[in-house]
C-alpha cells in the first residue's frame, strides 16, 4: 500500500510553521525521515498516525484518506511514538494484551497466540511476566515496537526509535525494524544518519518543514560520487577554510579537525577525494548543494 | 538568601498561572453568595446586619471549607511539579539545602493561599455593597470585622490546610496529593469531630478539635448570640476558638516538621516497598544471548479481526476493569474506602442514640445514615463525590500520565469504548463503595446484637437508590475532565459543578428540573415501605440520566485524542464524529430528556402548583394585604363540627362531607361569614342553613365570603355545610404529598377543613419579609401584657376556643381508621369499615385522622379507658406506653384532678422520628419510638417513659393564649409533671438522671442571654430552664404547694372562655402558694433571667479524735441576672442553698454514695469557707449537689474530698 501526502501544511497556534506544503510518495518498505530536531518530523509522524490534523492538504493511505477516515487509518496502523510510557506495575504480557484488544483482536485465544508470537519476536519473552516499571530503555523500546506490531499493520510509523539506546541496542533494535520492512510500509523517522543509511531503500530529508531531499539512499550516494573532498587540518584554520570552501561537515578526529567540502572539482591542495556517505548527502542537502535548496536558490538566482 | 529567592521565583511564577486565578474568583463568588443568598434571608429574619462580624466569620468559615477543595490543585503544583515535570534531578543536584528549598516552596504555597481567601472579604464586600439590597440590613462598614475573620479564621485555616496538603504531596510527589489531603483533613476532621459530639458528648472538646472554627460559628456563634451580638460584636480570639486555633496551627507546624524529616532530596526510584523487602530480582534482566541476525524474519500470526459491536464490548468491559482495577488499587482507593467504612462501623453505633437513649439498629434505621442525597453535602458523605472527582480526573488521564496516550489514541478503538469503560470503571468502584457499606451496616448490627438482618433491604437501598444518585454524578465528573482537558481545571471545574448542585436550593434553585441528578427524596419505613415515593424519585432520575446520556454524547464528541486541544479543531473533530448513531444517541437522549422532562413539569407545575419560597411569601402577603382588614370583624364560632370521611388509601383520596354549627357570641349581629379554604384541596360549594349570597370566592389565596341574607343576631346559631376532596394529581417537585397513603395515613383538620374568619396564621412572621413585602411590622409574639386580647386561634389544640365533633369515618375493610372522640359503633358496609367517634367534652380545632393496619392494646385504668394503636411489629416499647400513661392517670389525677377526658387514645404516626404530640385526649408517637431501646441504656434512663409522661401532663394542659411566656405554662410544666411521675415511679435517683441529663447541652443548647421565663419563648426556656425553675421551687417549697397552684389554674382556664391563660396567671397563682421566705427566689427564677454560678474550690477532711470526719469546704457563690444583650448585673446573695457530703459511689451511673450529709446553708456572695462533720469517711462534698438552682457550670459545684492527716 502506497501512501501519499500531497500539500500538507501545519501551523501551530503559537505561530510555528512545522510543515510547510509537504508532499511525498512512500512505497512500502523501510522509509527514512532524516531531518535535525525540531525539523517537522514528528508532527509529521503524529499527523500521519491521526494525532494531529493538518491545516491543508490530503494523505492517502491507499485507498483511505488519513485526514477524514481515521478509523480505517488506525485499523491498519502501528505507531512507537517518540517518547512513550508505560503501566509501572504491569506485566508486558498483561499490557501487550490489553493492547491486542484494543487493536481489534477480540478472541481470547487468538490475543494469547499474537502477544507470544510478540513476545518472542522482540526477545521478551522471557520477561514477560516481569512488571514493566523494571525494563531497561532497550527492553522498553522493543516492547513499543511488539505494540505497534500488533494487528498486522500495513503502515508502521517509528518516531525516533534510536534515541537513548545503547549502541549494542540500537543494532538489536535496527535489525528488528529491518525485518518489519518486509511486510508493510515502515516510516521510521529521525535525525541519526547511520539509522536510515542502514536500514531504507526510501528516504527524505526534511528540514524547517519543508521536503529538502526525497531520493534512494543508494542513489544519492551515488551521485555524490567526485563532489565530496576531504581534508585534515588544524582547528585554527578551520576559519579560513571555511571562508574558501563549501565546507558541508566538520568532525574531529584525534583532535584535529577533518572537514568534507562540496565540489564539482577538486578544491585544491590538501583535499582528497572521499568516499561520500549518506551523511554528505545530507548536509549537503541541508547546506543547499542538491535538493529543494539548491533549486529554490537557482530559481532565485 | 536561597529561601527567599525560590519563594519569589514560585510566587512570581504561580502568579502568572490561571490555576491560582480560577479559586480566587470562585472564591469571591461563593463569598458573594454565600452572603446573598443563604444570611441575606437570616438577616431579614433575625434582623442582624448583613455586614456583621458573625456573618463575615460565617461566610469566612464556610468558604475556607470550599477552598481546601477547590484550591488544593495550588499547593501540589508547588510541592510537586519538579518530580512531576522530571526536573528534579536539577533541582536535586543544585546547590539549595533541603530547608531552603521546601522552605521556599512552602511559604509560597502559604502566601498564595492566603491570598487566595482574600476573595472571601473580596466577596462579602462586593455582596454587601453592590446594589439591590434593603438598606435596612447593612449596618456600617467595619474594618476590624473583616480583619478579624481574616486573621483569626482565614490565616489559620490556610495555614493548616496548606501544610497538610504540602505534606501529601511532597511527600508521594505528586500534585494530586494535595487533594487527596484536603480529602483527608475534611473526613478526619469531621469524623473525629462527630465522633467526640456523639460518643462523649463533649460539644466543648469537640469544638477544640475544630479544624476550621466550624462548630465555632454553628454552634457557639449562631446559637449562642442574640440578634444584637450577631449585628454588633467582633469575634475574639479567646476561649475555644484560641485553643482550637493553637491546637490546628500546631498540627500544622508538626506536620510540615514530619514532612521536613521525611523528605528526600534526592533521586527518587520508585520501587515498590514490598520488593524492597524481597529480592529485586531481574529488575533489569540482561538482555537474553544469542545472535539477532540468525533470527528469521518477523512474523506474527495473522489472527481474524472483526471491528464491530461484540469487538467493543468486549474493549469496553477491559477498560473498565482495568479502570477499576487502577483505582481500587491506587492510595486513593479501596484502602481509603475500607477505612471509611471500618469507621463507619467504629461511629455510627454513637449516633444510634436519641436523647441519650440507645436505639435498636434496624436495617431502615441503620440505612438512613448511610445514604445521602447528592444535593445534601452536609455529611461526612460528602467525601464520596470528592473522592468521585479526584477518580474521574486520574481515569481521563490515566494514559496520557503514563505516557501512552498517543499508542492508546492511534488504536482503532471508538472514543464512546474509551469513555464508556472509564465510566463503568468508575462505577465498579462506586459499587463496591456500596457492597462496603451493605457489610458495615450489617456489622453494626451484628456489632450491636440486633439479629434482625435484611440484607435483601440493605442491597435494594443501596444499590438501588443510593448507587444511580452517585453514578450520575460520576458521569458528570468524568464528562468534565473529558471535556476541560486540563487536569486540575478540570478538579476544579467538577468541584464547582458540585458546589452548584449541593448549594444550589441555598442560591435560590429548588426546581429539580434545574438541578443535575437532583430528584424528590425517597422514604423508607415499616409501616409505609417505600409508599408512593419511588415513582417521583425514579421519574426525575430517568430524566437526569437522560441528560446524562447527553453529557455522554457530548464527551464523545469533544474526547481529547491526540495532540490537537485547541478549540475549534476539537470542534471539527467533533463534526466528524457525529456519525448517524451517535446522532441518533443524541436525538433519542434529546428527546428522552424533552418527554421525561415534559412529563415532570406537566406534574409539577400543572396538574400542581409549583410555588417557590417567594411565591409562598408573595402568597401570604397578598392574602393579608387584600383580607386583613377582616381581622377583627367579629365572627361566630365554631361549636359542633359533624362530618362523613371517606379515606381511601390506595387511592391516597379522602372526601369529607361536613357540617359546621356556628354561634354568635358576641353582642353585635354577624351579617356575613368569612370562610378560609385550604389551598390544595378541593373545596366545593358552601352552603347554609339560611339563605346567603356568595360575595367573595378567592380559591387562589383561599377566602371566601358571604352575606346573609338574615344576620345572625347574638346567641343565634347556623348551620355551614361544605365539602372537601383531596386526591393526589401526580407528584410534586416535592415528590407526593403524604397525607392519605396505602398503610398510615395521618393528616390533622387543618389541612383539610374549611375554618372560620380571617386566618392570622397565614400572615408572613420574619420582620425583614413583612418590610420587603410592605407589611407593617408585627411582633412575632403578642407581648404577655397584651395576651388578655388573645383568642388563641394560632395556638391550635391547646389554646383554641373548643367544640364538639362527631365523625364517621371509613377506609379500607383491613385498616382501622381514628377520628376525635369516643367510638361509638363500629360496621363494615360495601367492604369498606366505617368507624363512628363523637367528642365527650370539647376539643379544640385542631385535631388529627389515622388511618392503617393498627393492632390494639385496650385496657381501663381508673375507669379511663385506655387504648394503642401501634403498628403490628412495633411492640418494643408498648410496656413502657402503657406504664407510662397509667402511672400518669393515677399521678396527675392525684396532683392535678381526674383525668378530663372520657377515653385516652395513643396512637403511633407514620412519621419516623421520635417525637410524640398531644391532643385533647389522643397522644400520638413517631413511629421512631419502636427504636428506642432503654434496655441498653448506660445511664439507666427508661427515657420512652418519661417522654409518655410528659406528653400525658399535656392532658392536663390548660387553654392558654399564645404569647409570650407561653411554653412555661405548656412544655415546662408538662416537663416539670413528668419529673413528678419519673420521681414517683422509680424513685429518686432515677429523676437525677434524667435531670443529669436534661443539664447536658446537647441538643439543647442553653442560651444565657435571654428575657426572664415569664416573657421567654426559646426552647432552652421551654423544655430545660423553665422545667428547672419549677422543680426547683418545688424542691425549696414542696411540690404539693406548685402542684397546687397548677391546679388551680387548670380550674380557672379550663373551660377555654376567654380570657384565656398566661404566664402571669401562673405567676399570680405561684405567689399565691409562696411563703414571704421564698418570695426572692420565685422572683429570681420566673421574674428575672437569674443565674446561680456556684462552685466549690477546694474540699478537704480530717479525721477527728473521736473517729468523725470534718470537713470543710472552699467556696464562691454568685448570682447574677442577664438581660438579652448579654449584659450581666451581680445580685448580692443572701439564702438557703444545700451543702452535701457523700460517701464514694457503689452503684454504677450514680452521682454519689451514700449521703452523709445534706443541710440547707445560708451562703452570700463571693468566697466562704464552710465546715461540717460527717460520721463517715467522706468522698464527694459541694454547694447545691443535685444543682437545683439554675447553673450552666455544671461540673464544679461538687468536688473530690482531699483527705488530711
Amino acid at each position: 500500500m502506497e501512501l501519499k501526502i500531497e500539500g500538507v501544511s501545519k501551523t501551530y497556534a503559537n505561530g510555528v510553521r512545522a510543515l510547510k506544503d509537504v508532499t511525498l510518495t512512500i512505497p512500502a518498505g523501510m522509509y527514512g525521515l532524516l531531518g535535525p530536531n525540531g525539523a517537522g518530523k514528528s508532527t509529521l509522524m503524529r499527523i500521519l498516525a491521526t494525532l494531529q490534523e493538518p491545516d491543508a492538504g490530503s494523505i492517502r493511505l491507499g485507498e483511505i484518506d488519513v485526514v477524514n477516515q481515521k478509523d480505517e487509518v488506525r485499523r491498519t496502523l502501528g505507531y512507537l511514538p517518540q517518547e512513550f510510557g508505560v503501566y509501572p506495575k504491569v506485566s508486558a504480557e498483561e499490557l501487550l494484551g490489553h493492547f491486542a484488544l484494543l487493536k481489534g483482536i477480540g478472541q481470547r485465544r487468538g490475543r494469547r497466540e499474537v502477544v507470544e508470537a510478540l513476545l518472542r519476536q522482540t526477545n521478551l519473552w522471557e520477561v514477560r511476566k516481569q512488571k514493566l516499571g523494571g525494563y531497561s530503555g532497550g527492553m522498553k523500546q522493543r516492547f513499543g515496537v511488539a505494540v505497534a506490531l500488533l494487528g498486522n499493520p500495513k503502515l508502521l510509523i517509528v518516531d525516533e526509535p534510536t534515541a537513548g539506546l545503547d549502541p549494542a541496542e540500537r543494532v538489536r533494535f535496527l535489525n528488528l525494524l529491518s525485518e518489519l520492512g518486509e511486510n508493510s510500509a515502515v516510516i521510521l523517522s529521525t535525525h541519526i544518519v547511520e539509522d536510515v543509511s542502514e536500514l531504507c531503500t526510501q528516504m527524505a530529508i526534511i528540514d524547517r518543514g519543508e521536503i529538502l531531499l526525497e531520493a534512494e539512499p543508494l542513489g544519492a550516494i551515488e551521485e555524490m560520487r567526485g563532489r565530496i573532498w576531504r581534508s585534515v587540518i588544524e582547528k585554527a584554520a578551520l576559519a579560513e577554510v571555511e571562508r574558501a570552501h563549501a565546507v558541508i561537515s566538520t568532525k574531529l578526529l584525534a583532535g584535529r579537525t577533518v572537514v568534507h567540502v562540496h565540489g564539482e572539482a577538486a578544491p585544491g591542495p590538501g583535499f582528497e577525494p572521499a568516499e561520500p556517505d549518506l551523511e554528505d548527502v545530507y548536509f549537503s542537502t541541508m547546506a543547499g548543494h542538491i535538493g529543494r535548496r539548491r533549486a529554490q536558490a537557482e530559481a532565485v538566482a | 538568601m536561597k529561601l527567599l529567592g525560590i519563594f519569589r521565583f514560585e510566587l512570581a511564577y504561580q502568579l502568572r498561572r490561571l490555576s491560582t486565578w480560577l479559586p480566587f474568583a470562585a472564591l469571591a463568588v461563593a463569598a458573594f453568595l454565600f452572603v446573598r443568598g443563604a444570611y441575606l434571608a437570616d438577616a431579614l429574619y433575625a434582623d442582624f446586619f448583613i455586614n456583621s462580624p458573625f456573618v463575615i466569620a460565617s461566610v469566612t468559615v464556610f468558604c475556607s471549607l470550599f477552598w481546601l477543595v477547590a484550591a488544593a490543585g495550588v499547593t501540589g503544583e508547588i510541592a510537586a511539579r519538579d518530580v512531576e515535570t522530571g526536573m528534579h534531578p536539577l533541582t536535586c543536584t543544585s546547590p539549595v539545602s533541603k530547608t531552603e528549598y521546601l522552605g521556599g516552596r512552602f511559604l509560597a504555597a502559604f502566601a498564595l493561599n492566603a491570598l487566595i481567601l482574600l476573595a472571601v472579604p473580596l466577596g462579602v464586600l462586593l455582596a454587601v455593597h453592590a446594589p439591590g439590597l434593603d438598606a435596612e440590613v447593612v449596618g456600617p462598614f467595619r474594618p476590624a470585622a473583616y480583619l478579624t475573620a481574616y486573621g483569626f479564621l482565614a490565616l489559620p485555616n490556610a495555614f493548616v490546610g496548606t501544610a497538610i496538603q504540602f505534606a501529601v504531596a511532597a511527600l508521594g510527589r505528586r500534585a494530586i496529593g494535595s487533594y487527596l489531603g484536603s480529602v483527608l483533613l475534611l473526613s478526619v476532621a469531621y469524623g473525629g469531630m462527630i465522633a467526640v459530639m456523639y460518643f462523649l458528648q463533649r460539644q466543648d472538646v469537640a469544638a477544640l478539635l475544630d479544624v476550621f472554627g466550624h462548630i465555632y460559628i454553628t454552634s457557639d456563634l449562631v446559637l449562642g448570640w442574640t440578634p444584637i451580638e450577631k449585628s454588633t460584636r467582633l469575634i475574639e480570639l479567646r476561649g475555644v476558638l484560641l485553643r482550637s486555633r493553637l491546637l490546628w496551627t500546631g498540627a500544622g507546624a508538626a506536620t510540615l516538621a514530619f514532612t521536613w524529616v521525611r523528605f528526600r532530596f534526592a533521586h527518587h526510584t520508585a520501587v515498590p516497598l514490598w520488593s524492597r523487602v524481597t529480592r529485586r530480582r531481574g529488575a533489569h534482566a540482561p538482555t537474553p544471548a544469542g545472535s539477532d541476525a540468525a533470527r528469521p524474519p518477523v512474523h506474527v500470526p495473522r489472527v481474524p479481526r472483526t471491528f464491530g459491536p461484540a469487538l467493543y464490548a468486549r474493549q469496553t468491559l477491559a477498560t473498565a476493569w482495568t479502570s477499576f482495577l487502577a483505582i481500587a488499587k491506587s492510595r486513593a482507593g479501596l484502602v481509603v474506602l475500607a477505612v471509611i467504612a471500618a469507621l463507619t462501623v467504629v461511629l455510627l453505633p454513637q449516633n444510634l442514640y436519641n436523647m441519650g437513649t440507645p436505639l435498636l439498629p434496624t436495617t431502615a434505621y441503620v440505612l438512613t445514615f448511610l445514604t445521602t442525597p447528592l444535593t445534601d453535602p452536609m455529611t461526612p458523605w460528602v467525601v464520596i463525590p470528592l473522592l468521585i472527582v479526584l477518580w474521574a480526573g486520574e481515569l481521563v488521564w490515566r494514559e496520557r500520565e503514563h505516557g501512552l496516550g498517543e499508542i492508546t489514541d492511534a488504536a482503532p478503538v471508538p472514543e464512546w469504548v474509551l469513555f464508556g469503560g472509564k465510566f463503568l470503571g468508575l462505577a465498579l468502584v462506586l459499587a463496591a463503595w456500596m457492597a462496603l457499606l451493605t457489610l458495615a451496616g450489617l456489622l453494626i448490627q451484628l456489632r450491636l446484637g440486633y439479629g434482625d438482618h435484611q440484607p435483601g433491604l440493605f442491597l435494594k437501598v443501596l444499590f438501588g437508590l443510593q448507587l444511580p444518585e452517585y453514578l450520575l454524578f460520576a458521569l458528570l465528573a468524568l464528562v468534565v475532565q473529558g471535556l476541560v482537558n486540563q487536569k486540575y481545571v478540570g478538579h476544579f471545574v467538577a468541584l464547582v459543578a458540585f458546589a452548584l448542585i449541593a448549594f444550589a436550593p441555598r442560591l435560590g434553585i429548588r426546581h429539580n428540573l434545574l438541578v443535575y441528578g437532583a430528584s424528590p427524596g425517597w422514604s423508607y419505613s415499616d409501616m409505609r415501605g417505600f409508599g408512593a415515593s419511588l415513582g417521583p424519585w425514579a421519574w426525575f432520575k430517568l430524566y437526569w440520566a437522560a441528560w446524562a446520556l447527553l453529557l455522554a454524547v457530548a464527551a464523545r464528541l469533544l474526547w481529547m485524542r491526540g495532540m490537537e486541544s485547541g478549540l475549534r479543531t476539537r470542534l471539527r473533530l467533533a463534526r466528524g464524529r457525529f456519525t448517524r448513531s451517535t446522532a441518533g444517541i443524541a436525538a433519542g437522549a434529546a428527546g428522552l430528556v424533552l418527554t421525561l422532562g415534559g412529563f415532570i413539569f406537566y406534574n409539577t407545575n400543572v396538574l400542581n402548583r409549583y410555588t417557590s419560597a417567594s411565591g409562598r411569601m408573595e402568597r401570604s402577603a397578598a392574602y393579608e394585604r387584600r383580607y386583613g382588614r377582616y381581622a377583627n370583624l367579629p365572627q361566630p364560632s365554631l361549636t359542633g363540627t359533624s362530618l362523613r370521611v371517606e379515606l381511601h388509601p390506595r387511592r391516597r383520596a379522602v372526601e369529607i362531607r361536613g357540617t359546621y354549627q356556628l354561634v354568635n357570641r358576641g353582642s353585635a349581629a354577624i351579617d356575613s361569614i368569612h370562610v378560609a379554604t385550604v389551598t390544595g384541596v378541593r373545596t366545593g360549594a358552601i352552603t347554609f342553613d339560611r339563605p346567603a349570597r356568595r360575595v367573595v370566592q378567592d380559591d387562589e389565596l383561599g377566602h371566601r365570603i358571604y352575606a346573609l341574607a338574615r344576620p345572625l343576631q347574638p346567641g343565634d346559631s347556623l348551620r355551614l355545610g361544605f365539602q372537601v376532596f383531596v386526591a393526589p394529581r401526580g407528584f410534586r417537585n416535592r415528590g407526593v404529598t403524604a397525607a392519605v397513603v396505602a398503610n398510615g395515613t395521618w393528616f390533622m383538620s387543618g389541612d383539610v377543613l374549611p375554618a372560620i374568619g380571617y386566618q392570622r396564621r397565614r400572615e408572613l412572621l420574619k420582620p425583614g419579609e413583612r418590610r420587603a413585602h410592605g407589611l407593617a411590622p408585627r411582633p412575632l409574639f403578642p407581648s404577655v401584657a397584651d395576651a388578655q386580647d388573645v383568642t388563641g386561634e394560632e395556638g391550635g389544640g391547646g389554646g383554641a376556643e373548643r367544640g364538639s365533633v362527631e365523625a364517621v369515618i371509613g377506609t379500607d375493610a383491613d385498616q382501622v381508621a381514628i377520628a376525635p372522640g369516643v367510638l361509638r359503633r363500629t360496621w363494615t358496609e360495601g367492604g369498606r369499615r366505617y368507624f363512628h367517634y363523637a367528642t365527650d367534652t370539647p376539643i379544640g380545632n385542631e385535631y388529627a385522622f389515622f388511618s392503617a393496619k393498627y393492632a390494639v392494646h385496650r385496657e381501663r385504668r381508673g375507669g379511663v379507658p385506655l387504648e394503642v394503636y401501634y403498628h403490628p411489629g412495633h411492640t418494643a416499647n408498648l410496656d413502657r406506653i402503657v406504664h407510662g400513661a397509667r402511672a400518669c392517670l393515677d399521678f396527675y389525677g392525684r396532683e392535678y384532678g381526674p383525668y378530663p377526658h372520657g377515653y385516652l387514645r395513643i396512637v403511633e404516626n407514620p412519621v419516623r422520628r421520635m417525637g410524640a404530640h398531644a391532643d385533647v385526649a389522643t397522644i400520638d408517637y413517631g413511629q421512631g419510638f419502636a427504636l428506642f431501646n432503654p434496655e441498653n441504656d448506660l445511664r439507666g434512663l427508661d427515657f420512652p417513659f418519661a417522654i409518655v409522661a410528659h406528653e400525658m401532663a399535656h392532658e392536663w394542659g390548660v387553654p392558654y393564649a399564645y404569647a409570650e411566656g407561653a411554653p412555661l405554662i405548656t412544655e415546662s410544666f408538662a416537663w416539670y409533671a413528668a419529673m413528678g411521675v419519673v420521681e414517683e415511679s422509680f424513685g429518686r435517683e432515677h429523676l437525677q438522671r434524667l435531670r443529669r441529663f436534661f443539664r447536658q447541652p446537647y441538643p439543647i443548647v442553653p442560651i444565657r442571654q435571654s428575657v426572664p421565663l415569664l416573657r421567654a419563648m426559646d426552647p432552652y426556656a421551654a423544655y430545660r430552664k423553665g422545667p428547672f425553675a419549677l422543680y426547683a421551687l418545688s424542691e425549696y417549697m414542696g411540690r404539693e404547694r406548685v402542684d397546687l397552684a397548677f391546679r388551680r389554674l387548670y380550674d380557672a382556664h379550663r373551660s377555654g372562655a376567654p380570657p384565656l391563660a398566661t404566664s402571669l396567671d401562673l405567676y399570680r397563682e405561684l405567689q399565691a402558694v409562696t411563703p414571704d421566705s421564698l418570695r426572692y427566689l420565685l422572683h429570681d427564677l420566673l421574674e428575672a433571667n437569674t443565674f446561680w454560678d456556684l462552685k466549690t474550690e477546694r474540699a478537704t477532711a480530717k479525721q477527728t479524735a473521736v473517729g468523725t470526719w470534718q470537713v470543710t469546704l472552699r467556696l464562691r457563690a454568685r448570682k447574677v441576672t442577664v438581660d438579652p444583650a448579654g449584659k450581666e448585673t451581680e445580685v448580692p446573695m443572701s439564702e438557703w442553698i444545700p451543702i452535701g457530703v457523700f460517701a464514694p459511689t457503689r452503684e454504677q451511673g450514680a452521682d454519689f454514695g451514700e449521703t452523709l450529709y445534706l443541710r440547707m446553708h445560708r451562703i452570700r456572695s463571693g468566697p466562704q469557707t464552710i465546715t461540717v462533720t460527717v460520721p463517715k469517711k467522706p468522698s464527694d462534698a459541694g454547694i447545691d449537689p443535685y444543682v437545683v438552682l439554675i447553673d450552666l457550670e455544671r461540673f464544679d459545684n461538687v468536688e473530690k474530698v482531699k483527705i488530711e492527716r
